[in-house]
């Protein structure tokens, strides 16, 4: 009885010395086979346990099985061992090589800075609104009150539109202005107006660093019964806020625009203003309605007062990017557009 | 519009800094354009007197000076040899500078040892004071120099000043003067405006002294004027000076000009340039004997007329001008003598000989004269102020000022009196202003007497108020009528008013309310969000947004278009000179720009709008557009999705068989197929194109129903080498209203399958004309039950495979929605399918 148990411990070690020392999944089935196989040695010592006394059973079983259990759990983890280095590739992983890269593509600068200002119209209960690009003079001049004589209807500065034979057709024009949706949307629906307008517009001027024929401005407007000029300082600080930055600081100097009155121009400062070298920036153009131009949609201005607004959206992307010529904003280099 | 600091100090007193004058200007409305100091040249640099001139004991061609600069003497190493003792000199003083040469840095003068001696300030040459003067040495002042004198001084060029470049908005001419700009200022300091003096040329009592000699003519014995065409010129006056000596303008009138950039000609032509600048009012001298009388008469007559159709007139410049009738000449009566209001003629200008003057100071109408302007191209000092707007009521002052510039600059006998040809003279306009509304529209609450004030001060009289009545709350109308002096031509209606009261009360004291009020609608609201979420779709599938120019050349809208090219009637260029009619020549342009510049792998798309004259109106679209963006106009504005690939397909990598793929069609499709699905459109059709077209090499048409949406294809090969491309390009242009208009982005839950799939494969060859399409057309036919999909896993040729033939592999997979499904009941479903692609499409099932 004494040499049947005694033989349990060194089998037990031999077979954890064999798990051990087995290299590849192979060589620890082996070993398995060698032990607990149904011919292995721990299998066979298993059998002799049923010639032995009945009562030295139960404690024999005992020793036997908790010697089993062992070596399975050895083997098991022996198994989980050997499996990840099985799993492994040949080479390592060089985690410094360049990783299989998916492109995600990006949005066009000035549709970024377009949406940053639709975004902050939008908090104050603002929605877009659109108008044609192709535009007549009524739409474009007469209804915002500019002078017949006004040189910016000069062909000079102006796109007409070739009617047939070429010759110019005197009513058809790309507008110059996002300032002509104000007239279609006043025209089409009664107050209160609240609308911003981003869109192309177009001047008659020779491509450079600081003009293409083709740019994008946003127009915003609002009217209102009892609105002013303190509204139109409120609204514009919290939009410029919004968009250069918390600490930008406006300021409104007397201009003069022929829909608008009183008008003005609106400076900027801020750290970027301060980077260009100047205190103050001009920024957009602005004023109260002005009446003529309610009168031409028929609103009573004694009624309804309002403002508008409007600012080029390539101006606003090149002095807070720093960009430098407008032309790229038209030509797409890929090396130019990843940048936003 | 130029102004200097001293200039205007001449009309109004105030106290500030060139900086501040600056900023108070700009925040009037006044914008600064530039400011430049002058003046303050040769500072340091005195006059001084030689006093003695000895050898510098340790060189031979240095001498040693004791040298007078009016505080004390010093001692100056020299190397000059012009000079001797006696002499007056320039002498720099240690710490000051030379003026500095064109592109190098100034150079300061200091104490120091020339050759073992101390020398304690330069004399200098004219070269080195950057003087004209050909000197061999030092520059030799006048005898009568006085010693310690600033140098700047002595050359007449003292004082320094700060000229202001301003920029006048188009409604305020008055402020293209000396004058308005002064009464700006004078306006917020609450200062009086001076205005300088005319007292020579005012009618003078019997015997007054101290203003020439008396007349012994009176003008209207010397001309006459007659108007021809009173509403092109409503007023016209005339004054005459007989005996002047024309002569170079004294210093302070010419310096004056100089600094504001005139350049001076002689006394009489600068005074009336001077008094243009002052007054705003533009005024011509004319060489009184050089206008000629009928024949008959003893006096000549000035005539306002206009030209004939196709008169010549050479003007001061020396250019023969031809004019037609519009233009309004000035005129004797056998000739033409001036372009009015825009330039005199030289046959009557003023010259060295010229001994008696006729000053002219009139008022033309403004759009006439920039008519002229504009079509003879000659824009002048005097054409800009009138087709702004004068000041009518000042013609008869300006010409008085002028003619007191003259008489005191060249002397001579004014004639009495002065021809005022003003047929019906303007009534200045009133307007009146309710007080209230300046709360109203400022939002600001000003006391009347507050408003009025501000109002005085722009010299706004007021002419009546309605009085209030007793015991009436504060916010009934009580209105104030104000009188508009005539150089406010901008003031028109009460908004005109309360703009001023902003102004002077402070534009950046009005303070800001929070944004508040009505809540905004417009149907164009959802169309923005759906550009968004196109473009959000887009990226995400790794195309970059690209922004092509609205205006391409023909040629290359003739790509894509047929004849129905929306052309500009005034294009800058060629190259410029129609509206896009498609997305694709700028998106081809954006990819040349990429390629030659050796950027290769280009994915982009544009959203963005297109032009065409419509062909036959009326398409099935053009109802269904959400918020079409063209209303009324007959060029159809049309929003489209463009999309160009071309190069290498995926980011460079450094393993693997496909590494080097560029785009090609089915790339493009991928990303079409993944965004419509995205964008809400299902049951889209390709149907192949049958031929090439001169954009497309191969191509196919997009369809929703009886809808076309677009086209996609590849290149041709000959557009993609006109474009310098190095790769294939593939191009697809889809209708973004249509798109919008058909899009069903409703969502709904769907359960998640429960049950297994089963899942067969099939593989058959088909004769190489059968299309995917029809292959799901048969599949869709059998009506398989419980098919949950279909997927085509691979197309291979050749091999096993006969020529014109190919192998197409797809898998079904079966799945019910209520049970697990038997392999019987599958097979069964399965082999109806497989037996009707056989007969329908001949397909041989590979096995």
């Amino acid at each position: 009885m004494a040499g049947f148990l005694d033989e349990v411990a060194p089998l037990k070690a031999t077979a954890l010395a064999e798990f051990q020392a087995a290299a590849d999944l192979p060589g620890l089935e082996q070993a398995r086979v060698n032990s607990l196989g149904s011919h292995g040695r721990f299998t066979a010592l298993m059998k002799q346990l049923g010639t032995l006394p009945k009562d030295e059973k139960p404690a024999a079983g005992k020793t036997i099985n908790a010697a089993k259990l062992e070596l399975e759990a050895a083997l098991a983890a022996r198994r989980v061992e050997l499996e990840l280095k099985a799993a492994l590739p040949k080479e390592p992983t060089d985690f410094t090589l360049p990783g299989r890269r998916r492109l995600l593509g990006k949005l066009h600068p000035l549709t970024q800075i377009t949406e940053d200002i639709v975004r902050s119209f939008r908090k104050i209960g603002f929605v877009v609104a659109d108008g044609p690009e192709v535009e007549d003079e009524y739409h474009c001049f007469d209804a915002l009150n500019t002078p017949a004589d006004h040189p910016a209807r000069d062909a000079q500065d102006t796109f007409y539109l070739a009617g047939p034979g070429g010759a110019r057709q005197s009513s058809s024009l790309l507008r110059t202005h996002t300032s002509s949706v104000q007239i279609r949307v006043m025209k089409k629906q009664s107050p209160p107006v609240r609308i911003i307008v981003p869109g192309r517009v177009y001047r008659r001027d020779n491509a450079d660093a600081t003009h293409n024929p083709t740019f994008h401005q946003v127009e915003g407007l609002y009217v209102d019964r009892n609105v002013t000029v303190g509204d139109l300082k409120g609204t514009v600080e919290f939009v410029f806020k919004e968009l250069m930055g918390p600490e930008t600081r406006i300021r409104f100097r007397p201009h003069y625009f022929s829909y608008t009155e009183p008008s003005f121009e609106i400076d900027f400062s801020s750290a970027l203003t301060r980077k260009m070298g100047k205190e103050w920036l001009e920024i957009a153009g602005c004023g109260m309605v002005h009446p003529q131009v309610f009168e031409n949609v028929g609103y009573d201005p004694e009624t309804w007062s309002g403002w508008a607004f409007g600012f080029g959206i390539e101006r606003i992307a090149m002095i807070r990017y720093g960009i430098n010529d407008i032309r790229l904003f038209y030509e797409n280099d890929l090396r130019f557009l990843r940048q936003f | 519009m130029k102004v200097t600091l001293n200039w205007l100090k001449q009309y109004v007193d105030f106290e500030w800094s060139p900086e501040v004058l600056s900023e108070r200007l700009t925040m009037l409305g006044i914008e600064v354009e530039g400011v430049r100091k002058i003046g303050g040249e040769f500072e340091g640099i005195v006059v001084a007197q030689v006093v003695s001139r000895d050898k510098h004991p340790n060189a031979d061609k240095l001498s040693l000076c004791r040298v007078n600069e009016g505080k004390g003497e010093r001692q100056i190493v020299c190397g000059a040899q012009n000079f001797k003792a006696g002499d007056k000199v320039a002498l720099i003083l240690p710490g000051a500078s030379l003026p500095p040469k064109p592109g190098s840095e100034p150079f300061t003068i200091k104490v120091g040892k020339i050759r073992g001696v101390e020398s304690q300030g330069m004399m200098c040459s004219p070269q080195e004071l950057g003087l004209p003067d050909q000197v061999d040495g030092l520059l030799i002042l006048r005898e009568d120099a006085r010693i310690g004198q600033p140098f700047a001084e002595y050359l007449g060029r003292s004082g320094t000043d700060v000229v202001y470049d301003l920029e006048i908005t188009p409604n305020r001419p008055d402020l293209n003067s000396l004058i308005g700009i002064a009464r700006e200022i004078a306006a917020i300091t609450g200062t009086p405006l001076r205005l300088p003096d005319v007292t020579r040329a005012t009618p003078q009592a019997p015997g007054s002294k101290d203003h020439g000699p008396a007349s012994t003519h009176s003008v209207s014995d010397l001309v006459s004027v007659h108007l021809e065409d009173p509403e092109l010129c409503p007023r016209y006056t005339a004054r005459i000076i007989t005996g002047v000596k024309i002569a170079p303008s004294p210093g302070w009138l010419s310096g004056t000009l100089e600094k504001v950039g005139i350049r001076s000609i002689n006394n009489v032509v600068d005074a009336t340039n001077y008094v243009m600048l002052e007054t705003g009012q533009p005024l011509h001298a004319f060489d009184f004997h050089r206008l000629n009388a009928a024949p008959g008469q003893s006096c000549p007559s000035i005539v306002v007329r206009r030209a004939a159709e196709g008169e010549t007139f050479r003007t001061l410049d020396g250019q023969e001008r031809k004019l037609s009738n519009s233009a309004l000449l000035i005129a004797d009566e056998t000739k033409s003598v001036a372009l009015a209001g825009v330039m005199g003629g030289q046959n009557s200008e003023i010259n060295l000989s010229t001994v008696d003057v006729l000053i002219e100071s009139a008022y033309f109408n403004p759009q006439n004269i920039r008519a002229t302007s504009k079509k003879l191209e000659l824009r002048t000092e005097s054409s800009y102020r009138f087709e702004r707007g004068v000041d009518i009521g000042i013609c008869d002052w300006a010409s008085r000022r002028a003619a007191h510039l003259i008489l005191e600059t060249g002397g001579g006998v004014l004639a009495d009196g002065a021809i005022d040809a003003y047929p019906s003279p303007t009534e200045p306009k009133q307007i009146a202003l309710r007080h209230q509304k300046v709360k109203d529209l400022l939002g600001i609450d000003l006391q009347p007497e507050q408003i009025d004030g501000y109002l005085s001060q722009l010299e706004l009289k007021v002419v009546g108020r309605k009085p209030r009545p007793v015991g009436a709350e504060s916010s009934l109308p009580e209105p104030t009528t104000f009188r508009i002096p005539t150089f406010r031509v901008n003031l028109k209606r009460e908004v005109d008013l309360i703009e001023e009261v902003a102004r002077l009360y402070g534009v950046d004291r009005i303070p800001a309310t929070p944004p508040r009020g009505a809540i905004g609608s417009n149907p164009f609201d959802s169309v923005h969000d759906q550009y968004a979420e196109a473009r959000r779709i887009l990226s995400g599938l790794g195309l970059f947004e690209a922004q092509g120019q609205t205006l391409i050349s023909e040629a290359a809208a003739r790509l894509v278009s047929g004849d129905n090219v929306v052309a500009l009637a005034n294009p800058l260029s060629s190259d410029m000179n129609v509206l896009r009619p498609s997305l694709l020549p700028g998106l081809l342009d954006s990819l040349r720009n990429n390629v030659s510049r050796k950027v290769y792998d280009v994915a982009l798309f544009e959203l963005g709008r297109v032009f065409n004259r419509p062909a036959g109106q009326g398409t099935s679209v053009a109802a269904a557009q959400p918020a079409a963006c063209a209303s009324g106009g007959a060029t159809g504005e049309e929003r489209r999705l463009g999309v160009a690939l071309t190069g290498p397909r995926a980011p460079v990598f450094w393993s693997g068989g496909e590494r080097d793929a560029k785009f090609d069609s089915y790339d493009l499709k991928g990303i079409l197929e993944e965004f419509l699905e995205q964008f809400g459109l299902r049951g889209i059709t390709y149907s192949r194109r049958p031929e090439s077209s001169a954009l497309f090499l191969e191509s196919a048409t997009i369809h929703l129903g009886k809808f076309q949406l677009g086209e996609l294809g590849q290149l041709s090969p000959a557009l993609a080498r006109q474009y310098d491309l190095r790769d294939a390009a593939v191009v697809a242009e889809l209708n973004l209203d249509m798109l919008m208009a058909r899009r069903n982005s409703s969502k709904s839950f769907r359960p998640l399958a429960a049950f297994p799939p089963i899942r067969r494969d099939v593989a058959m060859v088909l004769p190489e004309a059968t299309t995917h399409e029809a292959v799901l057309q048969v599949v869709k036919q059998a009506k398989p039950a419980n098919l949950e999909s279909v997927e085509l896993f691979d197309v291979f040729r050749g091999k096993s495979v006969a020529a014109g033939q190919k192998s197409m592999a797809y898998g079904f997979t079966y799945r019910s929605a209520e049970r697990t499904l038997t392999d019987t009941e599958v097979n069964a479903a399965h082999e109806k399918v497989v037996e009707q692609l056989k007969q329908k499409v001949q397909a041989v099932i590979r096995e």
